[in-house]
């Protein structure tokens, strides 16, 4: 995801229209055991990444935040790593 | 479904330091209270997990998944006795939408395959973005 050539989609001003992964796969709810799933919308330092980085609708990414600190009370998903 | 009840699952986050046995039978104690109290309907043992950070200087433990039925005046109780038990390092009860049980368990069996699906759409985005651009 991260190589994908940035510079040319800010050049034209126009950018790829980014889905939400999550309303592709018609998730109607997002688990938070899944901890696979979750890790590829946290950053490196444990952060949740941003509606804007990752094109998660709005409706999942609240739903998405709820998961993922689930996740981390139970030890599944760091709050932080340094 | 009876009235009143509703469906809830919950996680177990037990001690390493318990041993496998121990952790066995702290969860099978759990079981039977909430059998006394609903139904469980399925177990899960996930068995020994690394933890993402370290809890009371520890660095693993025993997850146990329990899916039951129950009143919702029971998780309260539950999660008391939670508290106070020993050797229990997290837990969790969430209440599972009826909607959504059966959407579940396909969900979690084909977790290989729904991440093979997304390196392919993530390839195919790449592949086609600097086509866009090129326009």
């Amino acid at each position: 995801m991260a190589d994908r050539p940035e510079r040319e989609v800010r050049r034209g001003r126009k950018g790829r229209k980014k889905v939400c992964s999550f309303c592709v796969d018609r998730a109607e709810f997002i688990d938070y055991k899944d901890v696979a799933k979750l890790r590829r919308f946290i950053s490196e330092r444990g952060k949740i990444l941003p509606r804007r980085v990752t094109g998660t609708c709005a409706r999942h990414q609240r739903a998405l935040t709820v998961a993922i600190k689930r996740a981390r009370h139970l030890a599944l998903l760091p709050y932080t790593s340094d | 479904m009876a009235e009143g009840k509703n469906l809830y699952e919950t996680v177990i986050v037990t001690s390493a330091k318990l041993g496998e046995e121990g952790s066995a039978a702290l969860v099978e104690r759990f079981k039977a209270l909430i059998a006394e109290h609903g139904t469980v309907q399925s177990v899960d043992d996930w068995g020994k997990r690394r933890f993402a950070y370290p809890i009371q200087k520890q660095t693993e433990g025993y997850y146990t998944l329990i899916n039951f039925e129950s009143s919702p005046e029971f998780t309260a109780e539950l999660d008391r006795r939670y508290q106070i038990t020993d050797g229990i390092m997290r837990t969790i009860i969430v209440k599972r939408d009826p909607r959504h049980v059966n959407a579940q368990k396909p969900q979690k069996a084909h977790k290989a395959e729904e991440s093979n699906i997304d390196v392919e759409a993530i390839a195919a985005e790449a592949v086609e973005a600097p086509a866009e651009s090129a326009q």
